[in-house]
């Protein structure tokens, strides 16, 4: 009786899992030609020497051991470090305060936030660049503007503020759209009841809109940090190669793109993203770890 | 019925039109795509190709890539086997190329081509995009420099206007006159450490340094020759615009808006000085000499510019090799070489018709560029088998650029030498 009851069971479930395996098909197809294969080629081809355009041969851990040995490959990571902590924080922090205020009933809403996401309809190069020009030392408009003579991308100690600046201003669009999403999920019981106890509009924000809000905080910043460690464009755009601040700016990315496309050095190309790859890994694996202790799911 | 006698009519059509059409070509393709990445020369070089066209009844259809894409473009497309047909060489890459074989061996197209003679071409050239004895690729064009001046600056400030005659000691004598007469509004000279072809290589090899010597795999940067030339640089650098500003407007940019009297530029930029609105205050002359042994005159071999050919190659894996070697034959020939000098596209590949180039542009001489062929001396663009590495690289910090930022330090050029000396000798140690 129960063997029977097993095999009609595993039937049902059979023709159920050949489903379901028929619509994750298109999305596992693409992620594989898509995504798996080109990570899985691309660390196999940071084990070889690059020879020409096409020919290479097996190198070991030599690529590795280049990268490491070079400063460059540091100062890169560095770099890019400190270019996450310009933007993702800076980005979460005025985007929320910002989606607060055109989450309120107030005159011209639609039109504020038209403009709030304007610059995520930008193409990302010409974003920088405008600012490329607004920075100019001798002709730019911030210069004019404040009639300071401020090499904001050239001198090595401000560049990466002033590209992190860029980069604040390129996704907080987006990130205020995410925000003002999840500041809808909130019903308003909490705050009617905020209200009535005495609570005012700063308190209601630290201990209503916060705490709930904690889920699309942390999703935004997960997937900020990532975006701002594969930084490239704002560098590659607004920075001249003759540039003095390039070396104390330019980002893993950057070096990979010289690597592997200026220099037709695929392997170490290569190798450099690996690098960053299991860097971004393990920033994401301690932030898994932290999801736990700082998210208030309700 | 009648839709019957419909196809059947239309039917014989597409065959006449059919027959018509393959009986116009000799060739098994209608279309042949070019790629190049000089938005300059496309007017004129459609011109040539549409004429190539009329007879061969084969389309040509040319596509303008900007420089850095231009090669992204060509190594993907290299690695994937969907090169364009036809398209250009440079001395950066060339070597790279042809050792791949990614590029078509045109040895047995010429030994057919009647009026194809490789020995009419520049031999610096043709000699670039060959290997093993076969060719690659045809020489389309050749380059100098020049110097470049804004006239009115000259006058204004009361300083003569540069000549023929002058050296490099001349010019940087009149770039601190400018730079001092103006408090520092307008700089006399303008050279960024991107200048190299355009720039201080000429005064490198004009000293009797060796960018990059004969064998293309060493170089002579660091010697006492090559450092003569550099503190040469370093003079006009102490007066001219700080790098600074050269890094966020270019050269070129800071000629034009004015705040650069002199700068040196290449035959290839012509047309952007020539159609700038003060384009009148623009004159050319020839590239100073370098007054090496510092006896105040000219000798030979004291007068030198770098010059570079590009190449017409067509891909390893072309549908119809005969119709795009057909097109680089015409695009080489002396018809569209005389042709390409005429419309100003650029000077030719072939030494003696580029005459034509010098009046193409009315109102402008730009004869500085032809006469420094006769009375002056010709150096290759410095080059190795991947060039960009290198060549980046002595652009940047820990090169050049320490001694562009600190231009009266005579011990941070000499050093900047050095240090490229090794770089330079890294990267061809690191090459296959």
């Amino acid at each position: 009786m129960e063997k029977v009851k097993k095999k009609k069971k595993s039937a049902a479930l059979r023709s159920e899992a050949r489903w379901a395996w028929f619509f994750v098909a298109p999305t596992m197809i693409g992620l594989i030609i898509l995504n798996f294969y080109p990570i899985i080629s691309t660390i196999v081809q940071s084990f070889y020497r690059t020879k020409g355009l096409t020919g290479q041969t097996f190198a070991g851990f030599q690529n590795y051991v280049t990268a490491f040995q070079d400063s460059t490959t540091w100062q890169a990571l560095l770099n890019t470090i400190k270019y996450a902590i310009i933007e993702v924080p800076f980005s979460v922090v005025i985007a929320l305060i910002l989606a607060v205020f055109l989450n309120r009933k107030m005159i011209g809403r639609s039109v504020y936030r038209t403009i709030f996401f304007l610059p995520m309809v930008c193409a990302p190069a010409a974003v920088a660049m405008v600012w490329k020009w607004l920075y100019n030392q001798n002709f730019g408009l911030i210069n004019n503007l404040f009639g300071s003579n401020v090499a904001w991308v050239n001198d090595p100690n401000i560049t990466w503020i002033s590209i992190g600046i860029i980069g604040v201003w390129s996704v907080l669009g987006y990130n205020i759209v995410l925000f003002i999403s999840g500041l809808q999920e909130i019903p308003g019981d909490y705050y009617e009841a905020a209200q009535i106890d005495g609570a005012g509009g700063i308190r209601q924000f630290f201990n209503i809109t916060v705490p709930l809000l904690s889920p699309t905080t942390f999703f935004i910043v997960q997937t900020r940090i990532i975006g701002a460690l594969t930084v490239f464009d704002l560098m590659f755009m607004v920075l001249d190669k003759t540039s003095q601040a390039l070396q104390k700016t330019q980002s893993m990315v950057y070096i990979f793109y010289q690597y592997a496309f200026t220099n037709n050095n695929k392997g170490m190309g290569a190798t450099i993203v690996v690098i960053l790859l299991v860097f971004i890994l393990l920033v994401t694996f301690i932030l898994q770890r932290l999801e736990k202790k700082v998210v208030f799911y309700n | 019925m009648k839709l019957r006698k419909l196809i059947a009519v239309l039917l014989c059509a597409t065959l006449v039109l059919g027959f018509g059409a393959m009986s116009a070509s000799a060739y098994e393709v209608t279309e042949i795509n070019v790629n190049i990445w000089d938005n300059n020369q496309l007017a004129g070089l459609q011109t040539i190709a549409d004429k190539w066209s009329e007879t061969s009844g084969v389309k040509v259809n040319i596509n303008v890539i900007d420089w850095d894409n231009y090669w992204t473009l060509l190594a993907a497309g290299a690695q994937g086997g969907t090169m364009p047909d036809v398209f250009w060489m440079h001395s950066n890459t060339a070597s790279m190329y042809m050792e791949e074989g990614l590029l078509l061996n045109l040895d047995e197209y010429i030994a057919a081509d009647e009026s194809m003679d490789l020995s009419r071409y520049y031999e610096g050239i043709t000699t670039l995009y060959s290997m093993d004895g076969s060719q690659y690729a045809i020489p389309k064009d050749h380059d100098t420099i020049a110097l470049l001046y804004n006239e009115a600056i000259f006058n204004e400030y009361g300083v003569d206007v540069p000549t023929d005659d002058w050296n490099w000691g001349d010019v940087a004598a009149a770039t601190k006159a400018i730079t001092e007469a103006s408090g520092g509004k307008v700089y006399g000279y303008a050279m960024n450490t991107s200048n190299n072809q355009d720039g201080w290589y000429n005064l490198i090899e004009g000293y009797g340094g060796k960018v990059i010597t004969e064998d293309h795999k060493g170089t002579t940067i660091g010697s006492d020759e090559g450092k003569a030339g550099m503190e040469m640089m370093r003079q006009i650098l102490e007066y001219g615009v700080p790098q600074t500003s050269l890094s966020e407007s270019g050269t070129d940019q800071q000629f034009i808006s004015g705040t650069a009297a002199m700068i040196s530029q290449g035959s290839w930029m012509i047309n952007a000085f020539y159609t700038a609105d003060n384009a009148a205050d623009f004159k050319w002359v020839m590239l100073p000499y370098c007054d090496a042994n510092g006896n105040g005159q000219e000798d030979p071999g004291e007068r030198v510019s770098a010059y570079n050919g590009l190449g017409w190659a067509a891909a390893y894996n072309v549908a119809d090799p005969q119709a795009c070697y057909d097109l680089i034959s015409y695009f080489c020939s002396e018809e569209g070489q005389k042709m390409q000098a005429e419309l100003g596209v650029t000077m030719a590949g072939m030494p003696g018709i580029s005459d034509a180039f010098a009046s193409a542009f009315e109102g402008m001489d730009v004869s500085a560029f032809t006469k420094i062929e006769e009375t002056g001396t010709l150096f290759f663009r410095p080059y190795t088998q991947n060039t960009p590495v290198w060549e980046d690289a002595i652009q940047q910090q820990g090169a050049f650029l320490d001694a562009w930022l600190d231009p009266t330090n005579p011990e941070a050029m000499a050093t900047a030498c050095d240090n490229a000396q090794a770089i330079i000798e890294n990267a061809i140690a690191q090459e296959w």
